[in-house]
C-alpha cells in the first residue's frame, strides 16, 4: 500500500475508506501537470458552469430511445436528438440510465429531477431544495479570485427569472434575464480590462469598501438571538456582502493580462417572446457574451438557464406550448415516438449546441476556451410524457483543463444521478468527497471519464 | 511590472487601517447583542419591492428615482407577504441594493434636496462636522431602521462620514456614504421583528414596542412607520389599549391607508408578472406591453374604486359590472371609448358576457398559457385567490396514454380525459370547471364562441352545482361562504406575514362573523384585525428556544447556545 495520498485518490475523496475534505489552501494539488497554460507560461484556470433545459429528451413506451446511443465509450454514435451536439462530441461525454431516486418523498413534477442532481437530495415541496445546490460548493472552490464568484442567467423568457442555484434552499440566484443587462453587469460600470496598458485603482473603491464596513460589524448582534430559518437568511446575506467586498478587493488589483480576453460590444435589445427562435438566440448572444467573461476572468463558476422545467417555449405560430405538447401528443403507432415533442426536443438541444459552439470558439492557450471549462448540462425529467425521473440526459461538455476524459458515453442505468453532479465537482477541484442524501448518497464518482 | 502593483496595496492598506478610526471600532466593540438585551427575534423578512419604493418616497420624499432591478419574491400560503420570511438577498441582488443605496444617498444629499431634508449645516462645506452629521444620521436612521439606532450603530456610519469628507474633501459626499451604509443594512433590508418579556403578564413575550409600529405601518399604509408611531412606540404607547387604539385609528383615518389596502389586494389577487407576460404575437395580433400594463391597470383601478372609495361589500367583486378602460382596453373588449381623458369609467351591459373581476383581460390574460386559454390554471387561480383552497401538485405517474390528439375540437374534451383517470379526477374535477366556464374568453381575453372550429360550451358542474358562463362563476363566488372568510385569512396571514396555524380557527369565526355584520367592508376589516389581540400576537421561530428563567431575568438560548 503507497504511504502517501496519490493526487487520484485525493481526487476520488477517499482514503483507506475515510472521507477527505480537502481545505481550500490544498487546492494547488488539483492543478493538472498536463493542464494549458497561457503564452507567457501562467496556467489557464478551469472553469465550471451549469446548463439547463427543460422537459428532458424523448424516449419511446416500448423502451426505446431518441436519444440514447447504442454504444458506450467513445466513438458513440449520434442519435436524433443529439444531433446539435454533433459537430463537438468529441468534447461531450452523454450520461444515460442515471435516475433521481426520491426514496421516501414524492416525485415532485418537473422539480425533483433536477432538484436531486443540484442538491443531492430529494426535496419535499416544490418551490424549495433541502440542501444548496452543489454549484455554490464549486463557487467557493474556483469563485474566490474572481469579481464575480459565479454568474446566473436566465434565456428563457419567462414569467419569472428562473434561476436553480441557492445557498439556504429558498432563496434562489437572480438571474440576469436580457442580453442587456448581462452585458451592463459584466462589461459596464466595474469591468477592468486586463489587457489595458493604463490601468490604475479607483480611489472610489476604498470608501465603497468603507460603506460595508459598518454592516458586517453588526454581524454578531444579529445573529445572537435568531431561529433556525432566520439564521439561514441572514448567513445568505452577509455571503452577498462578503462577495461584494470581494468584488471591490480585487478591482483595487491590477488584473493579469488574459490574452483571450477582447471587450465585446453591446448586444442589441431582443425580443420578448418566448417561441424557441427566440429563446435559441437569445442563449447563442448570451453564451457569446458569458464566454468572453469567462475569457476575461471575470468569474469562473456560471449557471445557465435555456428553459424551465415546465419550459413554456413553443414553435411560433402553434398555439400549444411544448410543456402541453410532451404530455398531450400521442406516440404515433408507425413511428414508435412522439414526432412533434422529438422535434421540439431537438430544437432545444439547438441551443445546447449553439452555447457549446460560443465556448469552443475562444482560443485559449493550446487549445478553447471549452477546453478549459467543464459544463454539466441536464434537465428535470426524462421522458417527460410520464414525468419519469429515470434516464434523465445529462452531458459533461468541456476538457475541465485535462481531467475529463470527454467523448464517452457512459451508460449505467439505475445508477443515481449525484454520481455525475459528484464527479463534476471532483473534476473541477471542488473539495467533496461524497455527496447526496439517502439512495443518492454516493461516494463513487465516474471514475471512466476522470483524468 | 510588479514592484508597482505591490506599492500601491500597501497605501491602500494603509489608508484602510486609518479609515477604521479607533472611535468606531471601540464602539462597535461595545455593541450588546439582542440576547443580552432579553430580546428575541422572531421573524426576519425581506422587504418587498413596494414596500421599499413606499419607504423611500415617504422618508425622502416623492421625486427619489429608485432604478433598480428587484429580486423576485416568493407566494407561500397564498401570499407574497408570508413568502417574504423565507428570502434573503442573493450576491447579485446585493449588488444590485449596492448600486441603488449609492443613487438614492446622492439623489438625497444633492444641492436641490440638502435644503429641505436638512436640518443642519456642516460649519464648513469641506470639512467633516461630527454634529450636523450625528443630528442627520440618527433622525434618518431612525426612520429606516424603524427604530433609534444604537450608539455603536451611528459612530460606526460616523466613522465612514468623516473619512469620506477627509479624503473627498466634501462633507456631504461623507454623508452620503453613511446614508449608503444604513440603506444596504439588514436593519433596513428587513423586517426584523422582536420579542422581548411581558412585564404586564410575566412568563409570556410580547412584541417589543417597535415591532408592533412597523407591523401596524406596514399593514395600513404599506410603508415604514412615521416620526409620531415610532415617537408612541418608543414611550410603550402601544402596549397599552388607549394608545393602540388612537394609533389604529390615526393610520385608518389617514389618505395614505388606500396604498395599504391597495398592497394587500395585489398581493392577495395575485396582480403581478404583467411586465413579464408573453403571448405568441402570431395568435394574438392585438397583445403588446401596453395592453398588459393597461389591463394590470384596469384591475387595480376597479377593485380600488369598488372596495375602498365606495366601500361596497366585498363580494360585488364577483357581480359587479363596472369597471375603467382606457382606448387601448376599448380595442380588446371591443367597446367604443368615447373619452378624451387617458381612462374612463365604463359599465359593461347587462347582455354582456363580462361580469366580475375574473372577467377581465388582466385576469384572464394572465392565467393563460402564450398560444391558448386554460381552463385549469384560471380554475386553479379562483380556488386559490377567492377560496383559500390551493390544488396540489399533479400526481408524476399520470398515465397520458388516453390522452388523444386535441388539436381539433375544444379545450373541453382533452379536459375530459383528464376526468376518466383517478389519479387526476380528484383535482381536475374542482379546478377546471370554473375555469370551463369562463372558455368564451381566449387566452388574451377576448370573446369567442368558437375554438377549432366547433362552438365553445361553457357550462360546468361543480359539486352538483351547473356553472354558466362568468355569471355562473359569479353566482358561485358570491353566494360561497369561504368566500369571505378567505379574505379575512388572507388579510390576517398579510399582516402577521406568516402561515396561519390550526389553531387561530376560533379567532377567525368570530372574526367573519364581525366582518359580515359590518356589511363585508374591506377598510374596515383592517381595523378589526388591528384591534384584536392576536394581531400581535408572538410566535416563536423553530430553533429559537426560550429558557423559562428568560422571561423573567431576560436571558435566553440561541441555536448557538443551546
Amino acid at each position: 500500500m503507497k504511504n502517501r495520498f496519490s493526487r487520484r485518490s485525493l481526487l476520488k475523496g477517499m482514503v483507506g475508506g475515510t472521507t477527505v475534505s480537502l481545505g481550500l489552501p490544498l487546492l494547488n494539488l488539483f492543478l493538472n501537470e498536463n493542464a494549458s497554460a497561457y503564452a507567457d507560461g501562467a496556467p489557464i484556470p478551469v472553469r465550471f458552469g451549469t446548463y439547463f433545459w427543460g422537459l428532458g429528451l424523448t424516449d419511446t413506451p416500448a423502451g426505446g430511445s431518441r436519444w440514447v446511443p447504442w454504444k458506450t465509450g467513445h466513438g458513440y454514435e449520434i442519435t436524433p436528438e443529439l444531433q446539435a451536439i454533433a459537430p463537438l462530441k468529441d468534447k461531450v461525454s452523454v450520461f444515460s440510465g442515471f435516475r433521481a431516486i426520491p426514496d421516501n418523498s414524492p416525485n415532485l413534477v418537473h422539480w425533483s429531477g433536477h432538484a436531486s442532481i443540484l442538491s443531492g437530495t430529494a426535496p419535499s415541496a416544490t418551490g424549495r431544495f433541502e440542501a444548496p445546490s452543489f454549484d455554490t460548493r464549486i463557487a467557493d472552490a474556483l469563485g474566490g479570485s474572481t469579481r464575480f464568484r459565479s454568474l446566473n442567467i436566465d434565456a428563457s423568457v419567462s414569467r419569472r427569472p428562473i434561476s436553480y442555484s441557492t445557498r439556504s434552499g429558498s432563496t434562489f440566484a437572480s438571474p440576469d434575464v436580457t442580453p442587456l443587462e448581462l452585458y451592463q453587469r459584466l462589461f459596464g460600470s466595474g469591468f477592468q480590462d486586463p489587457n489595458s496598458d493604463n490601468w490604475s485603482p479607483d480611489p472610489s473603491i476604498m470608501l465603497r469598501q468603507s460603506v460595508l464596513s459598518a454592516v458586517t460589524e453588526q454581524r454578531k448582534a444579529l445573529m445572537s438571538s435568531v431561529g433556525m430559518e432566520d439564521q439561514l437568511i441572514l448567513e445568505q446575506y452577509f455571503t452577498s456582502v462578503r462577495d461584494m467586498e470581494n468584488q471591490l478587493a480585487i478591482q483595487l488589483q491590477r488584473p493579469e493580462p488574459r490574452e483571450s480576453c477582447i471587450v465585446p460590444r453591446a448586444p442589441e435589445e431582443t425580443e420578448r417572446s418566448a417561441s424557441i427562435d427566440v429563446v435559441n438566440n437569445n442563449t447563442r448572444v448570451m453564451a457569446r457574451l458569458l464566454a468572453m467573461a469567462l475569457a476575461c476572468d471575470q468569474s469562473r463558476v456560471f449557471n445557465f438557464v435555456h428553459t424551465g422545467g415546465t419550459s413554456e417555449t413553443y414553435i411560433a405560430g402553434q398555439s400549444k406550448i411544448y410543456h402541453q405538447i410532451t404530455h398531450d401528443e400521442p406516440t404515433d403507432s408507425r413511428l414508435g415516438y412522439q414526432p412533434e415533442s422529438s422535434r421540439l426536443a431537438g430544437l432545444v438541444m439547438d441551443g445546447l449546441g449553439d452555447f457549446l459552439k460560443e465556448m469552443d470558439a475562444i482560443k485559449e492557450g493550446d487549445g478553447t476556451l471549452l477546453d478549459n471549462c467543464l459544463i454539466m448540462a441536464f434537465s428535470d425529467t426524462g421522458y417527460a410524457k410520464i414525468h419519469s425521473i429515470e434516464n434523465i440526459p445529462i452531458m459533461l461538455a468541456g476538457g475541465a483543463a485535462g481531467r475529463h476524459k470527454a467523448g464517452q458515453h457512459i451508460h449505467e442505468p439505475g445508477e443515481s444521478v449525484t454520481r455525475v453532479s459528484l464527479s463534476a465537482m471532483q473534476m473541477v477541484g471542488a473539495p467533496v468527497g461524497e455527496f447526496g442524501t439517502g439512495s443518492m448518497r454516493t461516494a463513487r464518482p465516474v471514475s471512466d471519464v476522470m483524468a | 511590472m510588479k514592484l508597482p502593483r505591490v506599492f500601491v496595496l500597501s497605501i491602500f492598506f494603509c489608508f484602510n487601517v486609518l479609515m477604521a478610526s479607533s472611535e468606531g471600532l471601540a464602539a462597535a466593540n461595545e455593541e450588546t447583542t439582542s440576547a443580552e438585551k432579553g430580546q428575541f427575534t422572531l421573524a426576519v423578512r425581506r422587504l418587498t419591492e413596494s414596500q421599499y419604493r413606499h419607504t423611500i418616497d415617504d422618508i425622502f420624499g416623492a421625486g427619489i428615482e429608485i432604478n433598480a432591478r428587484f429580486e423576485p419574491e416568493q407566494r407561500e400560503a397564498g401570499l407574497l407577504a408570508v413568502g417574504s420570511s423565507k428570502l434573503s438577498i442573493t450576491a447579485s441582488g446585493f449588488e444590485q441594493h449596492v448600486a441603488l443605496a449609492t443613487s438614492i444617498a446622492t439623489q438625497v444629499l444633492s444641492e436641490e434636496k440638502r435644503a429641505t431634508l436638512m436640518r443642519c449645516e456642516p460649519a464648513a462645506a469641506e470639512e467633516f462636522d461630527a454634529t450636523c452629521a450625528r443630528q442627520f444620521l440618527s433622525t434618518y436612521g431612525e426612520l429606516l431602521f424603524r427604530r433609534p439606532l444604537s450608539e455603536a450603530e451611528i459612530e460606526s456610519r460616523l466613522a465612514i462620514a468623516s473619512a469620506g469628507a477627509r479624503q473627498t474633501g466634501d462633507f456631504y459626499v461623507g454623508l452620503q456614504l453613511a446614508l449608503s451604509s444604513l440603506l444596504i443594512a439588514p436593519e433596513f433590508l428587513f423586517r426584523i421583528e422582536r420579542a422581548e418579556p411581558d412585564p404586564v403578564d410575566s412568563g409570556s413575550l410580547r412584541l417589543d414596542g417597535y415591532s408592533k409600529a412597523t407591523r401596524l405601518s406596514f399593514f395600513f399604509w404599506n410603508t415604514a412607520p412615521d416620526r409620531e408611531l415610532l415617537e408612541v412606540a418608543g414611550n410603550g404607547g402601544l402596549h397599552t389599549e388607549q394608545g393602540l387604539l388612537a394609533q389604529i385609528r390615526r393610520l385608518s383615518e389617514s389618505p395614505r391607508m388606500e396604498a395599504g389596502v391597495q398592497a394587500f389586494l395585489i398581493d392577495m389577487m395575485q396582480i403581478e408578472g404583467f411586465e413579464n407576460m408573453v403571448k405568441d404575437p402570431a395568435i394574438y395580433p392585438k397583445f403588446n406591453q401596453l395592453i398588459a400594463d393597461s389591463a394590470r391597470e384596469q384591475m387595480v383601478r376597479t377593485i380600488m374604486d369598488l372596495l375602498v372609495t365606495r366601500e361596497r361589500d366585498y363580494r360585488e367583486l364577483f357581480t359587479s359590472r363596472e369597471t375603467f378602460i382606457n382606448r387601448p382596453l376599448a380595442a380588446v373588449y371591443q367597446v367604443p371609448f368615447a373619452s378624451t381623458e387617458a381612462w374612463t369609467a365604463y359599465t359593461f351591459p347587462e347582455s354582456s358576457e363580462r361580469v366580475g373581476i375574473f372577467s377581465q383581460i388582466g385576469f384572464l390574460a394572465l392565467f393563460s398559457h402564450p398560444g391558448t386559454s386554460s381552463p385549469t390554471r384560471r380554475g386553479i387561480k379562483i380556488h386559490e385567490i377567492f377560496l383559500c383552497e390551493p390544488t396540489p401538485d399533479p400526481p408524476a405517474d399520470v398515465d397520458f396514454s388516453q390522452v388523444v390528439d386535441s388539436t381539433a375540437g375544444t379545450v373541453r374534451g382533452r379536459l375530459l380525459d383528464h376526468m376518466q383517470n383517478t389519479g387526476c379526477t380528484v383535482c381536475h374535477q374542482r379546478s377546471d370547471p370554473p375555469g370551463l366556464a369562463l372558455e368564451h374568453f381566449d387566452g388574451l381575453g377576448q370573446l369567442r364562441t368558437m375554438e377549432n372550429g366547433s362552438l365553445i360550451d361553457d357550462s360546468a358542474e361543480l359539486f352538483g352545482r351547473t356553472l354558466q358562463g362568468a355569471q355562473g362563476v359569479a353566482q358561485f363566488l358570491y353566494e360561497d361562504s369561504r368566500v369571505p372568510a378567505c379574505l379575512v385569512r388572507n388579510l390576517y396571514a398579510y399582516g402577521v406575514a406568516r402561515r396561519p396555524d390550526a389553531g387561530e380557527q376560533t379567532y377567525f369565526r368570530s372574526q367573519v362573523e364581525t366582518f359580515a355584520e359590518n356589511g363585508y367592508r374591506v377598510p374596515g376589516l383592517f381595523e378589526q384585525i388591528a384591534a384584536s389581540p392576536e394581531f400581535f400576537k408572538v410566535v416563536l421561530p423553530e430553533g429559537l428556544k426560550v429558557r423559562a428563567t428568560a422571561l423573567t431575568d431576560g436571558v435566553m438560548a440561541g441555536p448557538d447556545q443551546q
